[in-house]
């Protein structure tokens, strides 16, 4: 006799329990999948390791309460295993390849997406011509796909953020500038709110589906707050900043024109934000070192000259330089 | 048996072939096993193995419908264990952003395939409500065009490390979006060799002649096929003739902050967390310690430590007029 392939017996298992129009028993189980021990507690502990394996494979075994001597019969619900047929045609496939191909997630998710949805074609090798996308899936955000997900069952969330709780019904997720951020009505202020996804400590908590109460026509975009000086709670301030030439067009890519609101002979350029979080907007500022100069108002230029001359009066730790 | 996978391994395998034959109908055995990335006998015990699963009575008609011929596998749409499955919420996201992303290059079709597919993957998968933004930096077409025809270029470029916009002829390479910005890898001429720019920190373009040859078959940094094991990466930072590592010692609020730097966390100092970072240049690393505030110190090397206090003292000249 051969060594039976576990393998066989765990898709044995799989086809039995889709194809079951009601839970079944383990001692069922035992009599209509091939392979498993005779001995009662021997067949327990090899069915639960195979279940195991099918959960973690993302198969929804459904353990449910039956009315018989063993009480508990499984099954998988096919609606949940399976996605309707999505119809892709061939050209569509490809520009899914493409897309997998040319942005880089930091892990093969997408790659194992496309075989689960038994999206075919070639497999595009990449030309020099074809930009690469770097997005970060993997590194440092566990909050990402727990907030995807909630966007999808339209379940509230609950999570820590630099040390205080935020609860939200979550209206869409935005990358810009390089980082992920989750925009939606955060509950306990009744308003919009905009968080950086890489600042959630930890897991966020899901409610049930169908908990968010986001009202109908929330702007997710109109709600978007973008740059980081706005993420305060403090009053609205306009702050106008000098920027030299060397820096006006990166300056003016990433505010967008309408932020500038002189041109200096030579190409320097004086942009106006709307400030909430005046820190944020100091790192901003001091980021393009001595390229840019707060003009107005006068206590946030103050704060710029305080935060630089902490820096200048800072002794030389032992042993540094001394300085000229 | 296979020794090298495990039976999760080997499931996860058995239904991406299902999954991607039933779609392509029949295809030839080598082609199968090579997208697989297993020996043609294998894939035929495996499917021959499969062929075999069923339900009860395990009567052909309750088995799985899978054909092996000589030189060809089939099965079809329907099959069981062949259908399209639901994808795991990291899955869904990953498959929905590196949509969006590619649409969000500037330049792209938004009427076409890719964004026909995404509307059907969200029809299935719910909506995913996901946005994708990529800067769209002025010249980032003159780059492109640049590229596709085997153009050289000579830009004016302002580099942020040494703080200085200097004008050299580059001969475009690859084009790709990192945390946010675009950046072209090309040969230039200055430094004879590849180097990185970030296209919005490009001021002027203007073309400069057809590129030598040679200088479009140098082999790129990390010029591996992307996505395939996941494992490469595009890092926007690449060290240069400057670059060192330098070891900061910083509240531990401002963790994050070395979180989006290339760094690494060293032992503490005097009770303080460190972290090592890779610096590209002086300019660079000022930034940084401004950021990080008065608090934080260079530990080593100790000629850094009077980098942060004269950037200060040369940026509060400027507030002193």
């Amino acid at each position: 006799m051969p060594q039976p392939d576990r393998l066989e017996r765990v898709t044995d298992l799989l086809l039995v329990l889709l194809d079951a129009n009601r839970p079944l028993s383990l001692r069922e189980i035992g009599e209509q999948v091939p392979g498993y021990p005779d001995g009662h507690e021997a067949r327990r502990q090899a069915f639960e390791r195979d279940k195991r394996l099918l959960r973690d494979e993302g198969v929804p075994v459904l353990a449910e309460q039956i009315d018989a001597e063993e009480q508990v019969g499984y099954r998988v619900d096919p609606d949940a295993y399976y996605l309707p047929d999505l119809g892709l045609e061939p050209d569509e496939q490809a520009a899914l390849n493409l897309a997998v191909a040319g942005v880089h997630l930091g892990e093969p998710i997408g790659r194992e997406a496309l075989s689960k949805l038994g999206v075919g074609g070639q497999w595009p090798r990449r030309g020099a011509t074809l930009p690469l996308v770097d997005l970060p899936l993997a590194d440092g955000l566990p909050a990402l796909p727990v907030l995807f997900d909630a966007v999808r069952i339209g379940a509230t969330v609950g999570f820590s953020y630099r040390g205080e709780e935020r609860s939200l019904d979550v209206a869409g997720i935005r990358f810009r500038g390089g980082h992920w951020y989750v925009v939606g009505r955060d509950r306990d202020r009744s308003e919009a709110r905009t968080f950086r996804v890489d600042r959630i400590d930890g897991q966020p908590d899901v409610g049930a589906p169908g908990s968010s109460e986001l009202p109908d026509g929330f702007d997710a975009d109109g709600a978007f707050d973008r740059d980081p000086w706005n993420f305060g709670s403090g009053d609205a301030l306009e702050v106008d900043v000098a920027v030299d030439p060397s820096e006006a067009s990166r300056v003016v890519t990433e505010l967008g024109p309408d932020a500038v609101i002189d041109r200096t002979e030579g190409g320097g350029i004086v942009v106006r934000l709307v400030v909430t979080d005046v820190e944020a907007l100091i790192s901003w500022v001091l980021d393009l070192l001595d390229h840019a100069e707060v003009l107005r108002p006068d206590d946030v230029r103050a704060s710029v000259i305080a935060r630089l001359e902490a820096f200048a009066t800072t002794p030389p730790a032992t042993g540094g330089r001394t300085v000229r | 048996m296979s020794a090298s996978l495990d039976t999760a391994a080997r499931l996860r395998r058995l239904l991406a072939i299902l999954t991607w034959l039933a779609q392509e109908g029949e295809a030839p055995i080598d082609e199968v096993a090579a997208r697989f990335d297993l020996t043609p006998n294998r894939l035929v015990a495996e499917l021959e193995m499969a062929a075999c699963c069923g339900v009860p009575p395990y009567t052909p008609d309750q088995l799985l419908e899978i054909v092996v011929t000589e030189d060809t596998v089939s099965t079809r749409v329907g099959t069981t264990l062949a259908r399209p499955r639901r994808l795991s919420p990291r899955e869904g996201l990953g498959l929905a952003a590196a949509a969006r992303a590619l649409l969000a290059v500037p330049g792209s079709d938004e009427d076409g395939a890719l964004s026909r597919a995404l509307t059907k993957l969200e029809r299935a998968l719910g909506q995913s409500a996901i946005d994708v933004e990529l800067d769209a930096p002025e010249l980032l077409d003159t780059v492109r065009a640049a590229l596709d025809s085997g153009e050289r270029l000579t830009i004016s470029y302002y580099s942020a490390s040494t703080d200085h916009t200097g004008d050299r002829t580059v001969t475009p390479r690859r084009l790709f979006a990192s945390e946010g910005h675009w950046y072209v890898d090309a040969w230039c001429e200055v430094a004879d060799g590849i180097r990185r720019f970030r296209v919005d920190r490009i001021g002027s373009a203007t073309p400069a002649g057809p590129a030598d040859p040679g200088v479009l078959t140098t082999p790129l940094p990390d010029d591996d096929a992307p996505g395939a094991s996941g494992g490469s990466s595009l890092e926007a930072f690449v060290p240069g003739p400057d670059s060192r590592r330098v070891r900061i010692a910083a509240d531990p609020s401002l963790a994050w902050l070395f979180e989006t730097v290339p760094s690494e966390r060293a032992g503490d100092v005097d009770g303080r967390p460190t972290w090592e970072v890779f610096v590209a240049g002086d300019a660079w690393l000022e930034r940084l310690l401004l950021r990080l505030g008065p608090d934080s110190e260079v530990v080593e090397p100790a000629a850094d430590r009077s980098l942060a206090p004269e950037a200060a003292r040369r940026i509060l000249a400027r507030y002193a007029d």
